[in-house]
């Protein structure tokens, strides 16, 4: 798998987004698998839990932050999406305050740009309004789209799925990775592009055709 | 109590402008009678003082302002020119971490009574000179030149911004060439303006006026012959709220365009 390339570039800071769980056991639950996806991607990761607009009691943070630390984990901060519970605010990543979750597929949205040095990590599908700039990161566990340029790093199926797809409004990435497969555009060619795009894996290969709806 | 606004301009990257247009958009705002105390944030190269001409004047400075061994009003030099206008310099000697955000924060809170704006000289990198500089301030102004490691870093700022709570940023495109815009060769406003989408408060173009300007201490907007200084005296009036349509980059046509909107008037 691509973990092993990928570990020395994901060693600061790693947010899961707990906000769609709403009793603690299925945050647990849900947390301890998406830290297993964590350790793999290397062990120095920074944790950060967004609770979405939950109110949690001093207990409940402390038994969330026992779970990271068993990991062998730093737990960063705790936030929710409405104003942060723990650890200073003065924090780089901000992750999407505005992220919804679609019921039914696990899917968050993100209505924002994601800035240089910014990243945004899920199991899920993760749908974008707005750009992914250089510098910025993006990785799913399922598909990504972006409703706005997509001009960063973009990871689908993290985990492995070569199912996933990665869509763009503008497809113009620094590099685009699916599943253990990594892509990057061919040096002193430039192509404009001025139509939605989807690259998907065919026969082994990451391939970007027009999006065809 | 006056209603004060503390700006802080930055850039992430060095070298593109931030303190040039620090000194030039205090100047500018003092010279609308504006009261305006301008602060040199970067601790070990101080540079404000110098494009200021105020080198020679510095007794104190800002780390002995926190540290207590003065008065505030001690250390703060009045400029030569405007009554209205004052440079805190930063320390040459000791480091970055001699001042720490909340000493920062304590400081602007302090200056606020006094002065309609404090503009704040941050430092190049994303360190803690850059965390100093941020702490106290309303708003932020980004300056950037149109280079693609100018945006990316300008990018990365905005990110951080953000996260700090400052999400009104309007964006200064400082040094861009008119001509190789034209040509294709420089990144052009839309370009940039794509990727940092952000409000655009003005653009600079270069101007060989603003390193004699340095060189001699003296802010390009008080002469009348620097275009640099011409766009940022609209960019002070655009923050004073006034509406001013942006400095016509299009030397060569800047005439015919004029002579246009009056066609277009008499009609």
């Amino acid at each position: 798998m691509s973990v092993e390339l990928l570990a020395n570039g994901l060693n600061d800071e790693v947010v899961i987004d707990l906000s769609a769980y709403d009793s603690l056991e299925e945050m647990i639950i849900q947390l301890e698998k998406s830290l297993v996806v964590i350790l793999k991607y290397g062990k120095e990761s920074q944790v950060c839990i967004d609770t979405g607009i939950k109110r949690l009691t001093e207990r409940q943070l402390r038994e969330l932050e026992n779970v990271v630390k068993e990991k062998g984990l730093r737990l960063g901060e705790l936030r929710n999406s409405e104003n942060n519970v723990k650890g200073d605010s003065s924090r780089e990543t901000i992750i999407n305050p505005s992220s919804q979750f679609v019921e039914g597929a696990e899917t968050v949205m993100i209505c924002r740009h994601l800035r240089s040095g910014q990243k945004f990590f899920t199991r899920g599908n993760i749908v974008i309004l707005g750009d992914i700039n250089p510098g910025a990161e993006i990785i799913a566990g399922g598909n990504i789209l972006v409703m706005g340029a997509l001009r960063g790093m973009a990871h689908a199926g993290a985990m492995g799925n070569e199912e996933s797809v990665i869509a763009a409004f503008r497809l113009n990435p620094t590099q685009l990775r699916i599943a253990n497969h990594i892509t990057r555009a061919p040096d002193g060619e430039r192509v404009e592009v001025n139509s939605p795009e989807l690259a998907r894996i065919r026969a082994g290969k990451v391939v970007i055709e027009k999006l065809k709806i | 109590m006056m209603n004060s606004r503390v700006l802080v301009v930055t850039s992430g990257k060095g070298g593109v402008g931030k303190t040039t247009t620090t000194a030039n958009l205090g100047t500018a705002l003092a010279m609308m009678d504006k009261k305006v105390v301008l602060i040199d944030t970067d601790i070990g190269l101080r540079n404000l003082d110098v494009v200021m001409g105020l080198e020679n004047r510095i007794v104190f400075d800002i780390v002995d302002v926190v540290n207590g061994n003065c008065k505030l009003k001690q250390a703060l030099i009045r400029d030569k020119r405007f009554d209205g206008l004052c440079l805190l310099p930063a320390a040459q000697t000791k480091e970055k971490t001699a001042v720490t955000p909340h000493q920062m924060r304590n400081l602007t809170n302090e200056l606020r009574g006094e002065y309609d704006y404090i503009v704040v000289d941050c430092p190049a990198g994303i360190e803690q000179g850059f965390k100093n500089a941020i702490a106290g301030a309303d708003s932020a102004i980004v300056v950037a030149t149109p280079e693609v490691s100018s945006v990316r870093d300008a990018d990365r700022i905005i990110g951080l911004l953000e996260a700090a709570g400052l999400t009104d940023s309007r964006l200064i495109i400082n040094r861009i060439r008119p001509k190789m815009v034209k040509k294709g060769d420089m990144m052009d406003i839309n370009d940039i303006m794509d990727i940092l989408s952000i409000e655009l408060l003005g653009v600079v173009p270069e101007d060989e006026c603003i390193v004699i300007s340095t060189n001699r201490g003296e802010p390009a907007v008080l002469g009348n012959v620097s275009r640099a200084g011409e766009a940022y005296r609209r960019i002070a009036r655009r923050i004073l709220g006034e509406e001013v349509p942006m400095y016509s980059l299009d030397e060569s046509s800047n005439l015919m365009t004029r002579f246009k909107k009056m066609l277009k008037l008499a009609r």
